[in-house]
């Protein structure tokens, strides 16, 4: 019996090729970019999952919105750790990680060989027990027990010892002597960005400093006990952190710690402040999920409108088989067959195409992700699972439909009258209404997202970023020279200015507070805190509101002066700028938190976006500290940029000979910011075409059908004088008012969707109208087009052949 | 006549149809007898209710009100899976149109019926073949439908209506897409399973099939008007 479903189908298949065609097509299509989502998404899932009792395992994260709106840190204070491990019964083991620039460049050097590696961690000696990363030489007992071993990464093993066992071998680490105890790998997904792992006694931190319950610089996790409840250890430590009382305030802390699992960290840790893990977002996962389901549900609609359009077609054989004796369930088998072999073939080509579109994805987003059926198991049974439940659910609908169908009905006459078929012509408009309201709804998020992303790529963010190197400053003389290395680098043709501090856009900002002090009392504010010099205001252009930039000019401005920003005026509750000029400011100096610098307020700076437009703009209190002076700022000419770095070269070259000199440009550095924002825009452009060509091939084969349906009325139409547009239109009318109804539908949805998205960025654009508008008229365009191809060829077509057809 | 076995007997059938605003009367009290190995015409202007009567006869249509019994069982409002089961074992149907399956070869078409009946596929075979041989097809066995004149066509349907030895074959106008010449063979062929023992009933416009019926019944406006005896077979019978 199968046999013959199964030759029927395929004959059928063969016979009706262009419908078939259109099928395979748009199901392969759609399918294929299920595929690549589906690798996508599974991958993004992956993170941490490799770790060994990693399910016990917790980041400690801290909400401090009762302090700072909006602020939830993925660094807590030490006490944190080292509160968890001794009161609260539930934790195992603790590891606290300090705070520092992952991405920062540290020398390495072994024999004469010198290079920059990034991701130093100095890590509490439970770092390996915790994170159970798989050793590749050495062990990691005690690896991290002594203050100058180091465990590396296999490939920074690679980079600096090449294809050697290099455990008990001598490595310096920014010209600090280092024993290398053990390699470990890193090619499973794991969200810490760890290259090498230095003792955290060798960050040499104050005893009294790891005492403070309110240093905010440690990422912090735990690993509970077999079968412990972190609901209740979560409780039982917030306990604990509600009685700490804030010296500077004489409060409790307003702090809420939770305890994250670890399998949440990368994905679901968007808005936090100071992570530096490696992040996704588990909204763009989501999105793109639901975009694959689009697509799929596009592409399934289009098989279940073409099946039952053509069903007509096949009503005689449905009554010829009823006659002779066939059940309904018989011939819905039959029918569901033949979609599961055509959903088959689909597949095929879908698996195929994924295959080789996958090494683009992965080039995309720099994954390593991998498709290979006949190693992988699994991968088999799910596109086998996938033919079933796609075959099933695109096939359902119409083989009821066909095997509905009446044989006393069907047999005798050539035009089929069927109750069903208004039905039928009702569902098909609606699945051509969600099918366009998808697309629209796809276009308009790809037009919003697309605006979005140059927003933030060319909004103008209040300094120019345009034309300036940046670098760290290292080795001692450059530190302690600093002026004269200032000067020298801009004796250079092409140097326009230099300017050193720390807080520079795109990079480490510090947060700290400031007090003004009013009516007697001292208000402590929490504020950005960058450290400048007098060059930094014209090294960057940022633009003055009142008062005048810092100058050499005036004597205090080294030690007694602030500049504020816009938003500094607001809450620090100065009424306006010039008001808030000649006002004092107090700030506890980071050399001795007992002296407090005194300064006045000399000018007030235009708001400017030193973070990412996720971010809104902090208060911020700039001051003259060269204490604290490690980044260079150059500003150059357009002319002769390359001449410029050689001269920057040289003049590092004589103040660090030690040091090879890196640097990067700001521009690029904040481009880099968006880079999330930039693959969902490409993303959401790709899938997008994707869903409307679908739904415009759906369209086109109902277009067809409609067109061979309507042949003798088009014939009678054309004898009696009608003109080829007004055939065109009247096959294009029923489809484009489909179109309409589907832009209604989709507009307020995506306008909602697009609004919650939206809401991430501090700044953001408003949803144009015109955007929903062109969306609107693209897909009737799309559709028209589509259609038109069908309806010029019937029109065109010999009337006096189609007359004579019945 | 009377003592012989009934295959059919109906009792005051009627069909109405119903649209949304006209009730149209398709047979309005159709009572009627059919012996086994009885080959019956009905005959009838169009619109006179024939079809819709072998329609019911062969079990695709249900009847509004009235009897029908098949050997001696009563259908009337059975279950369309029921009358599924009925009209696998025991009918055969053979159409104006042929309505044979475009997809499926001569040899496929055949052998349809006893895919639903499940038998075996050595036996399908052979009755395949032998209903084909009997036919005179069976050097068009691959063939699809298109690739044969109407008259071949037709034969293949035969073919088809006959190779699961159903008790009863319903052709509905046989002969009406084919020329005289074609017309002429499927009738003899007609004729000829009725004289192996298979009842016939044959609805059709053309008085020249009738002659080969042994009874001609006559309906207008959806009721029985006269059942005429067909002299010239009976003759020939019993000569």
């Amino acid at each position: 019996m199968f046999r013959n479903y199964f030759k029927t189908a395929y004959r059928n298949l063969f016979r009706h090729k262009g419908f078939t065609v259109i099928n395979i097509a748009g199901l392969a299509l759609g399918l294929t970019a299920c595929l690549l989502i589906g690798l996508f998404v599974h991958d993004e899932l992956q993170y941490d999952k490799f770790l060994p009792e990693g399910e016990r395992v917790y980041r400690v994260y801290n909400d401090i919105s009762a302090q700072e709106a909006g602020s939830v840190l993925a660094v807590v204070p030490p006490m944190f750790g080292t509160t968890l491990e001794e009161s609260i019964p539930e934790v195992d083991k603790v590891v606290r990680i300090l705070m520092l620039q992952f991405d920062a460049n540290n020398l390495v050097e072994v024999g004469d060989k010198s290079i920059y590696e990034k991701g130093r961690f100095f890590a509490d000696p439970e770092f390996f027990e915790i994170f159970q990363l798989p050793f590749k030489y050495g062990s990691p007992e005690k690896a991290l027990d002594d203050p100058s071993s180091v465990v590396i990464s296999d490939a920074f093993s690679e980079r600096v010892f090449g294809d050697i066992d290099p455990v008990g071998k001598k490595v310096s680490l920014d010209k600090q002597p280092f024993i290398v105890r053990g390699v470990f790998s890193t090619t499973e997904r794991f969200h810490l960005p760890v290259n090498f792992v230095l003792p955290m006694a060798a960050a040499e931190l104050p005893a009294e400093r790891m005492k403070s319950w309110g240093w905010q610089q440690f990422y912090t996790y735990v690993k509970l006990k077999e079968g412990a409840d972190s609901q209740s250890a979560q409780a039982k430590f917030r306990g604990i952190v509600a009685k700490q009382i804030d010296e500077d305030t004489n409060q409790p802390y307003k702090y809420l710690p939770f305890l994250q699992p670890l399998n949440e960290v990368y994905l679901y840790s968007a808005g936090f402040k100071f992570d530096q893990s490696i992040k996704g977002n588990i909204t763009y996962v989501k999105a793109l999920s639901v975009i694959a389901i689009f697509i799929l549900l596009i592409a399934c609609f289009n098989f279940v409108n073409l099946a039952t359009a053509k069903s007509l077609q096949r009503a005689k054989e449905v009554g010829v088989r009823k006659a002779i004796g066939a059940s309904r369930s018989q011939l819905m088998l039959q029918f569901l067959s033949e979609t599961v072999l055509l959903t088959l073939i689909s597949v095929i080509f879908s698996a195929a195409l994924t295959s080789l579109l996958l090494p683009s994805l992965n080039a995309f987003t720099g994954k390593e992700m991998d498709f290979n059926v006949f190693t992988n198991p699994s991968l088999l049974l799910l596109l086998i699972g996938l033919t079933l439940v796609v075959g099933i659910l695109a096939g359902l609908y119409p083989a009821m439909v066909l095997s509905g169908f009446q044989p006393v009905k069907v047999l005798k006459s050539a035009v089929v009258v069927d109750s069903t078929v208004g039905r039928i012509q009702w569902l098909r408009h609606g699945l051509i209404v969600v099918q366009f309201a998808l697309s629209i709804f796809l276009i308009i998020s790809a037009s919003v997202v697309y605006k979005q992303v140059g927003y933030l790529h060319n909004k103008d963010l209040g300094f120019n970023r345009e034309q300036i190197m940046f670098f760290q400053m290292r080795g001692d003389n450059m530190f302690t020279n600093h002026e004269t290395f200032k000067s020298e680098l801009l004796k250079g043709a092409g140097i326009k200015d230099v300017s050193m501090g720390y807080g520079f856009p795109g990079d480490a900002t510090a947060g700290d507070g400031v007090i003004v002090p009013r009516n007697g009392e001292q208000v402590r504010h929490a504020t950005t805190l960058l450290m400048v010099d007098f060059n930094y205001i014209n090294t960057l252009d940022i633009k003055l509101v009142a008062g005048r930039p810092f100058s050499k000019d005036f004597k205090t401005d080294a030690d007694q002066a602030f500049m504020i920003n816009e938003t500094a005026v607001r809450e620090l509750g100065f009424e306006t700028p010039e008001k808030a000029l000649g006002q004092t400011l107090l700030w506890p100096t980071w050399d001795n938190q007992d002296s407090l610098r005194e300064g006045k307020i000399i000018g007030v700076v235009k708001d400017f976006h030193f973070k990412s437009l996720y971010d809104k703009v902090d208060p911020t209190v700039l001051q003259i500290y060269p204490g604290a002076y490690v980044k260079v700022a150059v500003k150059m000419d357009t002319e002769n940029v390359a001449g410029s770095i050689a001269h920057i070269q040289g003049v590092w070259d004589k103040f660090s000979p030690d040091y090879p000199m890196e640097y990067i440009f700001m521009d690029d550095n904040f481009e880099k910011m968006y880079k999330a924002e930039d693959k969902l825009k490409s993303l959401l452009t790709i899938f997008t075409a994707i869903a409307i060509f679908v739904a415009c091939l759906g369209l086109f084969g109902l277009a067809a059908y409609a067109a061979e349906r309507r042949k003798k009325e088009i014939g009678i139409r054309k004898v009696l004088g009608a003109e080829t547009s007004s055939i065109v239109m009247l096959l294009s009318k029923d489809f484009l008012k489909l179109v309409v109804v589907a832009a209604l539908i989709a507009f307020p949805v995506a306008w909602y969707a697009m609004q919650t998205w939206l809401q991430d960025f501090a700044y953001r654009i408003d949803i144009p109208v015109w955007i929903f508008l062109a969306a609107g008229i693209v897909a009737a365009l799309l559709a028209f087009v589509t259609i038109s191809v069908q309806a010029i060829k019937a029109a065109t077509s010999d009337p006096v052949r189609n007359l004579r057809v019945d | 006549m009377s003592n012989k076995e009934l295959i059919i007997e109906t009792e005051n059938l009627q069909k109405k149809y119903v649209t949304d605003t006209v009730e149209t009367t398709a047979l309005a009290g159709v009572s009627l007898r059919i012996a086994k190995g009885e080959f019956v015409a009905i005959m009838g202007p169009s619109g006179c209710g024939k079809s819709t009567l072998l329609n019911i006869l062969g079990l695709l249509d249900n009847p509004t009100s009235g009897s029908l019994r098949f050997s001696g069982q009563e259908i009337a409002g059975a279950s369309e899976r029921q009358r599924a089961k009925i009209r696998k074992q025991n009918l055969g149907f053979v159409f104006q149109s042929f309505n044979l399956i475009d997809e499926l070869t001569v040899e496929e078409n055949i052998g349809l019926p006893l895919a639903y009946l499940g038998v075996s596929k050595s036996e399908t075979e052979r009755r395949v073949t032998e209903a084909m041989e009997r036919m005179g097809i069976a050097h068009r066995r691959s063939h699809f439908p298109q690739q044969l004149s109407g008259g071949q066509q037709q034969r293949v349907a035969i073919a088809r209506a006959t190779v699961s030895n159903p008790s009863l074959i319903l052709a509905d106008e046989p002969t009406g897409n084919l020329d005289s010449v074609h017309g002429r063979e499927v009738m003899a062929l007609l004729s000829e399973l009725n004289e192996q023992g298979t009842t016939v009933v044959m609805v059709t416009h053309s008085p020249s099939d009738a002659e080969y019926a042994h009874r001609i019944v006559n309906l207008f406006d959806g009721q029985i008007v006269t059942e005429n005896m067909n002299i010239r077979k009976h003759a020939t019978e019993l000569l």
